[in-house]
């Protein structure tokens, strides 16, 4: 140990402010500030000092749309919004919590004012930082997004997902009640580098900007991800501004590859919880510092594993 | 003081004296006064001086601060009215709370509203208020409504309101004031603007907020003279009729919408290709497999080029799109067949020096197409089709329309019209290839004549970044980009066209080599746009620091130890190389973005540049080029190196009928005296 690693970067990462307490104005317990790296993840002179990537725990408001893994774990809290929050926070022990509004991939999906009542419950649930995943559908973007920005007005959530063709209704709602915004490329330097010109431009600021480097599951194309979120990281440390932002992963398709789905139901949870994990760590040694999950027991092994590395001290069964 | 059908109002004396009148009476304010629902007090004043204008004092301080300026005094008049007078019943809305704006501001920036209009004064009729009212809404224009403009149209069955982009802010023109302190605040709440910071605020409302007024007739001076007043946010005033002199743009009932918004930049979208596959820059890195591909067009195995012209708009159907020849499915799968494209343009921004950096950009639009590849340029283009989109409907057809969408959706400032005919006939691929020549052969020779050093500034080419992301191209005015398609000047051009585009400005700054072309700036601009790759680059040496090259270059300059000398082969030649390789084995070696001493890729025309090989002692230093690149520059060449006082040297060069192999090189070389024998050694 004690390796004197200089790579003579010039850059450091923006920070990215998500949640606002009382005395930030809004009414979350705990806000995170993320990004502030000056050189590759883990390699930081004194990790005790640095914060671990945070971990957040994904959920919906409508279950339909959801795992069946996850169904069968949580059980009937997947149908009662607040509950699945509260146990997301209290007994999976998540840093954020990220609501996917599901509920906007029904058919003509035409309920607004649920939009703002689901965020609001999930608000109301946790006193946890918020990222809330808005429309699935282009044609209702601008309200959907509209009453997420409203309903979390003051709280400093993380709007999802800007694309480079669908952007301008997340930046508009990040800029009129000031959240920040997930910028997603299909893994390529350029492509992120471009959105992250297109927000900047529409006054987007770079402190409002997470990259979300589009991430596969492990064995499904990670290698693409783990690869261009490197570029992306060493751009930064190179001293480019337009990629010098905090990255945000989430494997969705996790649960859904074949090995997890067709996996014995009596080592199912395992399998999905482990498959999780190893996209997730991975992703945070390429430098993302939120990681999304979807299995509770992932969360477990994903904090053992931070500390563990934060320590140098390799938890059961490594060397 | 309204006044008759006849009169003409002068816009100037009417200014003046409406003036003098605001600053009357801002002076006879004696309450103090404030609006509810808002943060920014009263948002102009707020705005520009970042006072907090709530009483008599503070309203005539800011006037004064703000150099007697009839909107600050307009806005503490109307504050002033208000808190003495109250509201105005409904319809009219008066000031507009901070949560509204929020909401509007929101409309803005996601584009669900294109801009904002200002309607004020009495309309001669209402047939032609209310029609210029249907095509803002039309046009996604959010309109505000001053003065007896709204009974006209309440009388005329028009319904106003949120929901119908039309808003009755007050009975007077007065209350157009409000439309600026909306316009203060999105500034303010979006744009970043802090208050008191007045050239933001001017920028701001100059560059980004999309406003246009336009004035009936029927105004007093006072009205006059706060409307002219909003010119300093950069907001065209259109009059229609009863309106001389002053600074407004006088316009008719049919055109004035069109006019307001084409002057203040504000245009409706193209938004949807309509073709059966997906079309976007997330496409534009795939490549097409032979296994993959239903037909193919060039590559050097059909004849095909692509060429960008600019026409009189009467020449030219905005949209049209022409196949001259076979369609796809008339063509066998797997075929290689000829074609033509011709992007013919107009605008009245468009100039004929724009076209070759317009052309360039048929490279990226139809890689944007899901199932469409291209590679090259001019006469050397290499087109593919996919079997999975042709199964799915594409045609040539198709390929011609997205081409002509997106040159109008990503120039909207430039072009006004486009249209596209594509050849498929053999015979007719050639004869518009023969003209295209000529064009080619027209722009080359505009920039000939020009000297890297009498310029300071280079520029950037980083368009192929997306293929080979760390590749920096640097053209001067001897060295084209590696592809040939962008000079110095096309360069220059780009960045004029699009300032933040892939063609930057760069300072050459302090020489560090003269000999080799290396200088301090371009290092500079180099190392960040190669993102820390590349620290050093040499312009005009293949040996010490060589450009990146990224696969596109028409040719590849490397050096061949053996014989002392360096060979020179062009994309077309298709046999082996006296390196022992051949051109696309070479390509594959040098490409992606790397730095390869040893190896460049150039353009043809660099060979003929003074530049060329200047680190390496010069043209004499070149030993062998395909015959078929040797004719093509042959006319050229023979007359450069005959004022260079070396007459004899074209023949010197050996080609593929003399030397196929190093051996026979060598062998020919020391037959011809080639003086690169006996110069310097190389390495």
């Amino acid at each position: 140990m004690g390796y004197d690693i200089n790579f003579g970067w010039t850059g450091t990462i923006g920070n990215v402010t998500i949640g606002a307490t009382k005395s930030e104005g809004g009414t979350r317990s705990v806000s995170y500030r993320i990004g502030g790296g000056a050189t590759l993840p883990f390699l930081e002179k004194n990790l005790q000092a640095n914060s671990p990537p945070l971990i957040a725990f994904e959920l919906c408001d409508n279950p339909v749309y959801w795992s069946p893994i996850v169904r069968n774990y949580c059980g009937d809290l997947l149908d009662d919004l607040p509950e699945w929050t509260k146990t997301a926070e209290k007994t999976y022990g998540a840093d954020i919590i990220r609501l996917y509004l599901t509920s906007t991939k029904q058919r003509n999906f035409s309920d607004l004012p649920a939009v703002g009542k689901a965020v609001e419950t999930v608000l109301s649930s946790t006193g946890l930082p918020l990222i809330i995943e808005g429309s699935n559908e282009p044609k209702i973007d601008s309200e959907v997004f509209q009453k997420c920005g409203e309903a979390g007005q003051g709280e400093r959530l993380l709007l999802g997902t800007a694309e480079a063709s669908r952007y301008r209704s997340i930046a508009a709602a990040a800029l009129a009640y000031n959240h920040s915004v997930i910028a997603q490329s299909p893994i390529d330097i350029n492509l992120a580098k471009q959105l992250n010109i297109l927000l900047r431009e529409i006054g987007v600021q770079h402190d409002h900007i997470v990259i979300d480097p589009y991430t596969g599951t492990l064995g499904y194309g990670f290698e693409y991800s783990y690869s261009a979120m490197e570029r992306i990281r060493f751009s930064a440390l190179k001293g480019d501004a337009d990629l010098a932002m905090p990255m945000i992963c989430s494997a969705i398709d996790s649960l859904t590859v074949k090995e997890v789905r067709e996996a014995e139901p009596a080592v199912q949870d395992e399998i999905a919880a482990t498959w999780e994990f190893y996209t997730g760590i991975a992703a945070a040694v390429a430098g993302a510092e939120i990681i999304c999950v979807r299995h509770p027991k992932t969360i477990g092994l994903l904090r053992k594993a931070f500390d563990s590395m934060k320590t140098g001290i390799a938890p059961m069964g490594g060397q | 003081m309204i006044r008759g059908q006849k009169t003409m109002t002068d816009v100037e004396l009417a200014k003046k004296n409406g003036e003098e009148l605001l600053k009357a009476k801002v002076a006879t304010i004696k309450n103090s006064f404030s609006y509810e629902e808002t943060a920014y007090h009263l948002p102009i004043s707020f705005a520009l001086t970042g006072i907090q204008v709530h009483d008599p004092k503070a309203a005539l301080d800011v006037f004064s601060k703000t150099g007697s300026n009839p909107i600050v005094a307009a806005e503490c008049i109307l504050a002033d009215t208000t808190a003495t007078k109250g509201r105005e019943q409904p319809p009219y809305t008066g000031f507009i709370s901070d949560t509204v704006i929020r909401k509007l501001g929101y409309s803005l920036v996601d584009g669900s509203i294109l801009g904002l209009a200002l309607i004020v004064g009495k309309p001669r009729g209402a047939d032609a208020a209310a029609a210029i009212c249907r095509e803002l809404q039309e046009k996604y224009m959010l309109t505000f409504l001053a003065g007896e403009i709204v009974p006209t149209l309440t009388d005329a069955g028009v319904k106003l309101g949120l929901d119908y982009r039309l808003i009755p802010l007050g009975s007077t023109p007065q209350y157009g004031i409000h439309f600026v302190d909306i316009v203060a605040r999105v500034a303010m709440m979006f744009g970043g603007v802090t208050p008191g910071d007045t050239s933001r605020l001017l920028a701001y409302a100059a560059e980004r907020a999309k406003a246009i007024v336009i004035v009936f007739p029927g105004m007093s001076d006072e009205d006059i003279a706060l409307v002219d007043g909003m010119r300093v946010l950069g907001f065209p005033i259109l009059s229609l009729d009863g309106y001389s002199g002053g600074e407004w743009i006088h316009s008719d009932a049919d055109d004035v919408v069109r006019v307001g918004m084409e002057k203040k930049g504000i245009r409706v979208n193209v938004v949807a290709i309509p073709i059966p596959m997906g079309c976007s820059p997330a496409f534009e890195g795939k490549s097409i497999r032979k296994e993959e591909m239903y037909v193919e067009f060039g590559g050097g195995r059909a004849p095909a080029f692509e060429i960008l012209r600019m026409r009189e708009p009467s020449e030219i159907t905005d949209g049209k799109v022409t196949v001259i020849g076979p369609e796809i499915t008339d063509m066998k799968e797997g075929s290689a067949n000829p074609l033509g494209i011709i992007i013919e343009v107009s605008g009245k921004n468009m100039r004929k020096d724009y076209e070759p950096v317009l052309e360039r950009r048929i490279h990226n639009f139809v890689n944007y197409g899901e199932g469409s590849w291209h590679v090259a340029q001019r006469d050397l283009i290499w087109v593919r089709i996919s079997k999975e989109v042709v199964a799915k409907g594409i045609r040539i057809e198709h390929i011609g329309k997205l081409l002509a969408s997106k040159f109008r959706m990503d120039f909207p400032q430039l072009l006004d019209a486009v249209s596209v005919t594509l050849i498929t006939d053999p015979e007719k691929v050639n004869v518009a290839r023969k003209e295209a020549d000529k064009v080619y052969g027209e722009r080359d020779a505009r920039i000939k004549g020009m000297c890297d050093k009498d310029v300071s500034t280079y520029y950037s080419c980083t368009l192929c970044q997306t293929f080979a992301p760390n590749h920096v191209c640097i053209i001067t005015p001897e060295r084209p980009a590696l592809c040939g398609a962008i000079s110095w000047l096309d360069g220059k051009i780009a960045y004029e066209i699009s300032p933040s585009g892939a063609n930057q400005p760069i300072e050459k700054g302090p020489v560090i080599n003269a000999l080799t072309g290396e200088f301090e700036g371009i290092n500079r601009f180099v190392k960040k746009a190669s993102h820390g790759e590349i620290d050093r680059c040499s312009l005009y040496s293949v040996m010490e620091y060589p450009m990146t090259c990224c696969g596109c270059f028409e040719a590849i300059a490397l050096m061949l130890p053996e014989v002392n000398g360096i060979m020179v082969v062009n994309r077309e030649f298709k046999g082996i190389t006296p390196s022992g390789m051949s051109f696309s084995t070479l390509a594959g070696t040098i490409g992606g973005g790397a730095q390869t001493p040893g190896f460049a890729g150039i353009s043809k025309n660099y060979i003929l540049s003074d530049r060329f090989l200047q680190g390496e002692g010069g043209i004499e230093r070149l030993v062998w080029m395909p015959s078929q690149l040797k004719e093509e520059l042959k006319e050229r060449m023979v007359k450069k190196l005959a004022e260079a006082g070396k007459p004899d040297f074209f023949e010197k060069i050996a080609d593929e009928n003399n030397a196929t192999t190093i051996e026979d090189l060598t062998i020919y070389l020391e037959s011809v005296k080639h003086p690169a024998l006996s110069m310097k050694p190389l390495m």
